[in-house]
């Protein structure tokens, strides 16, 4: 048997989005302002995952302008709406939802005075860019001057949005209910390499596939992937609190062990984008659902590669080398 | 000697203070010059993110005494381009989307700074290895990666300046890998986070936190400790106003320990002092007198009749019990060709943000308790935190200051209520900092899991039963335990279709560190279980893995196990591209790596082979050749 042995294994997933078995809701209010730029209140919580700049495109998109024009005020109970919690991969889909609502709320306003002005039908108004423009016609102008107009006929462009997800509780039975009315699919593979004179396990790569519904932002996407690929990998093969009669025993990060540069496989992500059909922007989530499959197809293909199923994480080199020493004995055993 | 006046050359101008308390490096640029770009992650010298050149030489800050800068030259974050502009190095990470919450990204940028100047054609493999003393937990690094080989390739002219610009804007803005909007305040260290944020007439706070795990406070004499200069007060749960509980689905947890401790780590009383050094002295002056209980620390023997109860309203030691069924479990069984059991189990995981715990708090003009702090859920903590002081919700208010990591591990109400205590008491702001050993006693952690697993398939792969059952260390407080319980229990079985289930997951309170939200909620656990035993089952009935879930996915239409109709499903989709993007070679899950042809793609990278100077012993010798 060669001393480093490869193997393959893959595991797939599924995840429901925002609260469970309640409603969820967000609210978020808008105001097109000076200069056809845009403010946007909620009560976001940027947590690191970039909804800040997911909810600048969104914004931008609804208003017809660009997402560096977009300012965000962000969570303040005193001061924002509420918008709930930065958890149950919810951000996207409740706040972006929300947000997407207030901007069309905001755009009606505006249309319909800027199509007064030009004295056209409202369903021809459509804005991108920064410019607003009547469909078929030659009217058009920056959406700064749209906004100087709308407001000299003496109507501040606001709006307001609240997105409600309807969920259920279950029953406390039999657990019977309808706990979120979207889903998302999602499947890994990995690929690794085992020594088995040290029982180290190097993942080399992984593949990722997962539906988000319709992406907003695709490098986003990826890069919440690839984190929570790395801290499954951390779950997988090296992080262990642990605790003697209470006290912990792993304190601090030299005895709490983390994945770092050199542990990292090639990650390869690929996207489904099966758009939700209840939400105006049908986009779903992705944050948590991306860390499910990965320490079962790591644990897959150590079987793999070396046929000792472990069953207990982290798959320690420890528990390799016993896996292996088990395994040699059990052959010597059947001979 | 605080008396001692530093004199050193910091970000290119003169500098000439007084060492003062300040023992590390990393605490006379960020308290002294309030040069905050350089972080506490661990303060061990482990995590890199205080990392700034002295000298020329990458040095982690924590671990550098003060004095041993004097008459340095020093290079911080702030210091690497004018106010306004971006070195290549930060263009670069903010093109990539290489900064995420950026707790890590000063250090991050410095130690890339750092490789590209010793070594400006570092290859792939030399920019990882650099980048090693440098823990980033939310990226997967991979975006840091690439943030480091374009700027290496601009800075030699290989690529052009172009390459760090934004991509052109298409069509629309939805779908489009818009750069972050909050990266330049991350890449440049600019973004001040709760820990960075000073006030006039700011105290500092330091926690008094149990030594035992189970143990009832018999008395606590804090008289000392608030007699001590620079003390401002001494809170306890004796200064709680209102109604004291917290906690996301049951309020059974004391803003501090009330009558007993539940676990090491708990906090007791807290000083708000002048300095940090105060505070830390005066906590030794608490004397509180503890009475031991007998604890427990194991799930199944909490679950036993007689164990030690850790929570009144709960003599069973039961957060909560989260059962599912499904059509007849045993007919299932029954017409069932092959049986598969197992039992697996996940460990407790620490949530290692970067950002230790963090706060700042004050009374505001108008008597409005105001809280910055980097939390997951500051609605749901005004509710409770209005209650706990017995304010009306107006007069509470909570600022999210920026979060540097969370997964779930920040939605917990831990240290809002002391600092908005000791700010009522003291009627000034109040700030506290955690350590990382603080951050990680204190807070909660992935439930650990133990599972027991039986399914019952057909011989053509088709899965006609399943029984689950999961007992879960829930700690010694609620927290999230029981959401994480519910939503364990409704994914469990993954996403396939089973006409027959019977699911069980129990949260358990011990005298464990507590165990709460963490990015997949209990579904990380309980789909790792069904994911190992599907592939055993796959083996004894020679089925590919990709095939035994086809034959049993959901699809639209399909009932779920808590009963909903499926109106959409990507399963299929979702299975078929995967198989097809890995080139799968198709086969049961039979140890066949030895044999397989689609491994060591160029989708793989290379082994690591640090180290790797001891040689394989010949096949069955034992001799060992060690170079």
């Amino acid at each position: 048997m060669s001393r480093y042995a490869r193997g393959r294994g893959m595991a797939a997933a599924w995840y429901g989005i925002a609260k469970t078995a309640t409603i969820d809701r967000a609210g978020s209010w808008v105001e097109l302002d000076d200069g056809g730029t845009a403010k946007v209140l909620t009560g976001v919580t940027e947590i690191g995952e970039g909804i800040l700049t997911v909810l600048a495109q969104v914004a931008a998109e609804e208003l017809g302008i660009r997402p560096e024009q977009v300012t965000i005020g962000d969570n303040d109970t005193s001061r924002s709406p509420e918008a709930a919690h930065a958890g149950a991969t919810r951000q996207t889909y409740m706040i972006g939802n929300s947000v997407a609502l207030a901007c069309r709320n905001a755009r009606e306003r505006l249309d319909a005075e800027i199509a007064d002005h030009w004295g056209v039908d409202i369903n021809l108004i459509e804005a991108f860019n920064g410019e607003i423009w009547a469909r078929g016609t030659n009217k058009r102008m920056t959406m700064e001057e749209a906004v100087h107009i709308c407001k000299s006929r003496g109507v501040v462009p606001v709006g307001s949005g609240s997105f409600t997800a309807h969920g259920t509780g279950l029953d406390p039975v039999n657990g019977t209910g309808a706990p979120w009315q979207v889903y998302v699919f999602g499947a890994q593979v990995a690929e690794v390499e085992v020594d088995t004179v040290t029982g180290e396990v190097q993942v080399l790569g992984m593949w990722a596939v997962h539906d988000v519904g319709r992406t907003i932002n695709p490098r986003g996407v990826e890069g919440q992937i690839e984190g929570a690929i790395v801290q499954g990998l951390g779950q997988a093969l090296m992080e262990d609190y642990q605790t003697e009669k209470g006290h912990t025993t792993t304190p601090g990060f030299s005895k709490y062990i983390l994945p770092t540069a050199l542990d990292i496989p090639q990650i390869n992500s690929r996207l489904v984008e099966d758009r939700d059909p209840k939400s105006p922007l049908g986009a779903k989530g992705i944050g948590e659902p991306a860390l499910v499959p990965t320490a079962p197809a790591i644990i897959n293909a150590i079987y793999d590669a070396i046929g000792v199923r472990i069953t207990s994480l982290p798959a320690t080199p420890e528990k390799v080398l016993a896996g292996l020493a088990a395994k040699k004995a059990a052959s010597i055993a059947a001979e | 000697m605080p008396d001692h006046v530093m004199n050193l050359t910091v970000n290119g101008r003169k500098v000439k203070r007084p060492l003062g308390e300040n023992y590390r490096l990393l605490d006379f640029l960020r308290e002294e010059l309030h040069l905050t770009g350089a972080k506490e992650g661990c303060g061990a010298g482990e995590c890199g993110t205080c990392s700034v050149f002295v000298d020329g030489k990458l040095v982690k800050s924590c671990l550098m005494p003060t004095l041993k800068a004097d008459g340095a030259t020093i290079e911080t974050v702030e210091g690497l381009a004018p106010l306004d502009s971006l070195t290549e190095v930060q263009r670069a990470f903010h093109k990539t989307g290489a900064s995420q919450c950026g707790y890590c990204i000063p250090g991050m940028v410095m130690a890339a700074t750092a490789a590209l100047r010793e070594n400006p054609e570092a290859d792939f493999e030399e920019i990882k290895e650099r980048l090693g003393g440098n823990i980033c937990r939310c990226t997967g690094y991979a975006k840091i990666f690439e943030a480091v080989e374009i700027a290496r390739d601009v800075i030699a002219g290989r690529l052009p300046q172009t390459a760090l610009e934004p991509d052109a804007a298409a069509e629309s803005f939805i779908g489009a890998s818009v750069r972050r909007i909050d990266a330049p305040s991350k890449v440049t260290g600019r973004l001040k986070y709760a820990g960075d944020m000073i006030m006039p007439d700011m105290l500092h706070m330091q926690v008094l936190r149990s030594p035992h795990a189970h143990a009832r406070i018999v008395s606590i004499d804090t008289s000392e400790a608030e007699a001590l200069e620079g003390v401002a007060c001494v809170i306890t749960a004796a200064d709680v106003p209102g109604e004291d509980g917290f906690g996301v689905f049951v309020h059974d947890q004391p803003i501090m320990a009330r009558g007993k401790v539940r676990h090491v780590g708990e906090a007791v009383a807290a000083v708000s002092a002048e300095s940090v050094e105060i505070a830390r002295r005066a906590l030794g002056l608490i004397k509180v007198e503890y009475e031991e209980l007998p604890a427990v620390f194991d799930p199944e023997e909490a679950m036993r009749p007689g164990a030690p109860v850790i929570h009144d309203y709960a003599p069973d030691n039961l957060v909560k019990h989260i059962p599912i069924r499904k059509g007849d479990v045993e007919a299932g069984f029954a017409e069932a060709d092959l049986i598969v059991e197992n039992t697996y189990s996940t460990q407790q995981i620490e949530h290692a943000y970067l950002e230790p715990e963090a706060g700042l708090a004050y009374v505001d003009p108008d008597g409005v308790v105001t809280i910055h702090s980097p939390s997951q859920n500051i609605t749901h903590h005004r509710h409770m935190l209005a209650k706990i002081i017995n304010r009306p919700i107006n007069k509470v208010r909570f600022i999210m200051s920026p979060v540097g990591g969370g997964f779930g591990g920040k939605e917990d109400m831990i240290y809002q209520g002391m600092l908005a205590l000791a700010a009522m008491k003291s009627g000034r702001p109040v700030r506290l900092v955690f350590t990382r050993e603080e951050s990680i006693i204190a807070s909660a952690k992935r439930h650990p899991a133990r599972i027991t697993y039986r399914m019952g398939l057909k011989s053509d792969g088709r899965i006609t039963a399943v029984s689950f059952r999961m007992i879960s260390d829930g700690g010694a407080y609620g927290m999230s335990t029981e959401g994480v319980m519910r939503k364990a229990a409704i994914l469990a079985f993954g996403p396939y279709e089973v006409p027959n289930l019977k699911v069980d997951t129990y949260g358990i309170y011990t005298n464990n560190t507590p165990s709460g939200a963490f990015r997949s909620f209990g579904a990380m656990q309980t789909q790792f279980a069904t994911e190992s035993h599907l592939d055993l089952c796959a083996e004894k009935l020679g089925l590919d893995p990709f095939e035994i879930r086809r034959r049993n996915m959901m699809k639209i239409g399909s009932t779920t196990h808590t009963g909903q109709m499926l109106e959409t499903c990507s399963m299929e989709e979702v299975l078929r591209v995967a198989e097809e993007f890995c080139r799968w070679e198709r086969g049961a899950p039979t140890s066949r790596g030895a044999t397989r042809s689609d491994l060591g793609g160029p989708d793989t990278r290379k082994p690591c082979t640090l180290g790797a100077r001891f040689k394989m012993p010949e096949a069955e010798e034992s001799k060992q050749e060690v170079a």
